[in-house]
């Protein structure tokens, strides 16, 4: 758990059914982890992708999108993916909406989630609901697992990196009842690509944002030569994003190669930016 | 293209939100309780918000008009300042509204009639003194006014009181309602400028710098009082040259008689606003200046920024008098 690797984009899938998510442990090969854990978990071998089964209701959704965050050591700019089957007295059987706004009986307040610019796929409002519901009139969407995900997910991650996607499995016209396991399998298999689709802007979203937070390249190089204070670490790092947009690594390194304490470091960094004169016809 | 709005359900029948919804007929629309539901939750990221901002028509309470912080205003007595909208569609770099509110997404106070009877309520208890007011201090206050009308709502207000004076601030090149109407003295267009070469890697979204200024010519031109905001004034290799460049050519292409006054004001975050701008855009150009903490503001050293100041003022007093030159400090 704590020799993970740091990777580029990340996703977390929080699904409630095994058959829900057989296609995306399929597509991209997700294996189940080797230890006990308290709901199943899966990652693929870059462990840029993991899924946990958090079974059926809000409960199970909550506890198991924190579980997983901690378990997977998520980073902040990962993104969380929710995805299952829904009720609804709208849409058609088989179609796949995002989700745009969440309401329950619980709370007075809905909650906003953001959707993905210029998606193709159309949007509903969601009502999580801790018992099935066999009254569709009033809901566009109804699930039992999407409010508790997102009032989760919003405290590890902006709103911007969680995504929530239902397809249609039921409604007045399609019986509750008669929802089968291989029914929910194909239900997802037939929205595959545009899952896909959905997910590779969070996965450009996840690695846009590592580029943009990553420490700057020659940080820890710096780091390991001379004994930085976490005052110090933290003036150096900003230091060296600036520096490093108008500079060269070597001509930093050039620079700062005979600094005896980390202090003239920094000091030597910041006449750089001092007489830094901007190109702006560069820019 | 706005894809969602949200409107809270206090003024979905208000006839300015189906004015402004009637514009948006493809726009998803999500009614909501409180715009503060979307707008000031904390775990939001502003620049991923900001390439796809979000429209909320909302409801304003109070505090419709403020006074103005000092330092603000432009040699009246008293300065007020009103916002009918939050945020703006520009994204300009060296903008305080990066760093002032969690969201991106826009805000339009819909209640226009609120804001028309504390503006009056300040003039009437103010007919003795010089008052201006400026619109758009959390805005642009005209980027949007296709789709608002507020400075169109707002004009005849001020028509009423021609000893009371109103700036426009903005960056964009939105003629109207100005063409439609005959210029009053008491308005002043006042236009945020920089060297081109500068603002086309600053002032993202924005018109460019020669749009603006044909526009401001062709105002002038129709009578109307024109403001010249050259603020922030920004550092970097030949900025002698760009600023002289800009300032001879805004001056020799202007009416002069309509050319109200003009301000000058130097790069300045306050230390909190800077680390949240920095954290967003670490790689942005403008902070490889050389900028350092000076009296708890991130700034351009006190002698650039002097340098810069007394350069411009000096090139301009060449054109216009000494009177009509301000220092921007907030």
């Amino acid at each position: 758990m704590n020799n993970l690797k740091k990777t580029k984009n990340s996703i977390r899938w929080v699904i409630a059914l095994k058959e829900e998510a057989q296609v995306i442990l399929d597509y991209y090969k997700l294996k189940p982890i080797n230890e006990k854990t308290i709901y199943p978990i899966y990652k693929n071998e870059e462990e840029t992708h993991w899924l946990i089964i958090c079974g059926i209701g809000r409960n199970n959704a909550a506890a198991s999108t924190a579980y997983l965050y901690a378990y997977s050591n998520a980073s902040n700019y990962t993104s969380w993916i929710n995805i299952g089957i829904a009720g609804s007295c709208k849409g058609n059987y088989g179609d796949l909406y995002l989700v745009d706004k969440i309401s329950t009986y619980q709370k007075r307040k809905s909650t906003y989630p953001s959707t993905l610019p210029k998606a193709t796929l159309p949007k509903m409002h969601l009502f999580t609901s801790d018992i099935p519901i066999s009254d569709y009139s009033t809901y566009e969407l109804i699930d039992m697992e999407g409010s508790a995900f997102f009032d989760i997910a919003s405290k590890l991650t902006p709103k911007e990196f969680i995504c929530l996607m239902k397809v249609i499995s039921d409604g007045p016209e399609d019986n509750i009842k008669e929802i089968t396991k291989s029914k929910i399998s194909n239900l997802m298999k037939e929205n595959l690509l545009k899952i896909i689709d959905v997910i590779s802007y969070y996965e450009r979203l996840s690695e846009e944002e590592f580029q943009i937070i990553d420490k700057p390249k020659l940080f820890n190089k710096i780091k390991s030569k001379w004994h930085f204070s976490a005052t110090q670490s933290y003036r150096l790092e900003n230091l060296l994003r600036r520096i490093e947009i108008f500079c060269n690594k070597k001509d930093i390194e050039k620079i700062i190669k005979n600094c005896e304490t980390s202090n003239s470091v920094i000091n030597v960094l910041n006449t750089k930016i001092k007489n830094n004169l901007v190109n702006w016809s560069k820019f | 293209m706005i894809e969602t709005i949200y409107v809270e359900d206090a003024i979905q029948n208000h006839p300015k939100t189906k004015f402004i919804l009637n514009k948006f007929k493809k726009s998803r629309i999500i009614s909501i309780n409180k715009y503060g539901e979307i707008f000031n939750k904390r775990n939001q990221n502003f620049r991923i918000q900001k390439a796809n901002p979000c429209l909320i028509l909302a409801h304003k309470k109070d505090n419709f008009v403020l006074p103005a912080p000092e330092g603000f205003g432009l040699g009246s007595s008293k300065n007020f300042y009103f916002s009918h909208m939050y945020n703006c569609i520009y994204d300009c770099r060296y903008c305080f509204l990066q760093g002032m509110y969690s969201s991106a997404n826009y805000i339009i106070f819909v209640n226009f009639e609120d804001f028309d009877i504390s503006i009056e309520k300040i003039i009437e208890n103010n007919l003795d003194s010089k008052v201006t007011f400026f619109s758009g201090y959390d805005c642009d206050s005209l980027a949007l006014e296709n789709v608002t009308g507020f400075a169109k709502h707002i004009l005849p207000i001020f028509r009423k009181y021609p000893q009371i004076e109103i700036e426009f601030r903005t960056k964009s090149i939105q003629k109207e309602p100005f063409l439609s109407v005959k210029p009053m003295p008491n308005v002043i267009l006042a236009y945020s400028l920089m060297p081109e070469l500068m603002s086309n890697s600053l002032d993202n979204k924005a018109p460019s710098i020669s749009k603006r200024i044909r526009v401001i010519s062709e105002l002038a031109s129709k009578g109307w009082k024109i403001g010249l905001r050259f603020d922030p004034l920004i550092h970097g290799k030949n900025w002698k040259k760009l600023y002289q460049e800009l300032l001879e050519n805004i001056y020799k292409n202007i009416s002069l008689d309509c050319l109200h006054s003009v301000s000058f004001g130097t790069l300045r975050f306050p230390k909190r606003m800077f680390k949240d701008i920095f954290k967003l855009y670490p790689n942005e150009p403008l902070f490889t200046s050389p900028l350092s903490l000076n009296n708890k503001m991130i700034s351009y050293d006190i002698e650039i920024e002097e340098e810069m100041t007394s350069y411009c003022k000096n090139l301009s007093l060449r054109y216009i008098n000494e009177d009509q030159i301000f220092k921007c400090s907030i």
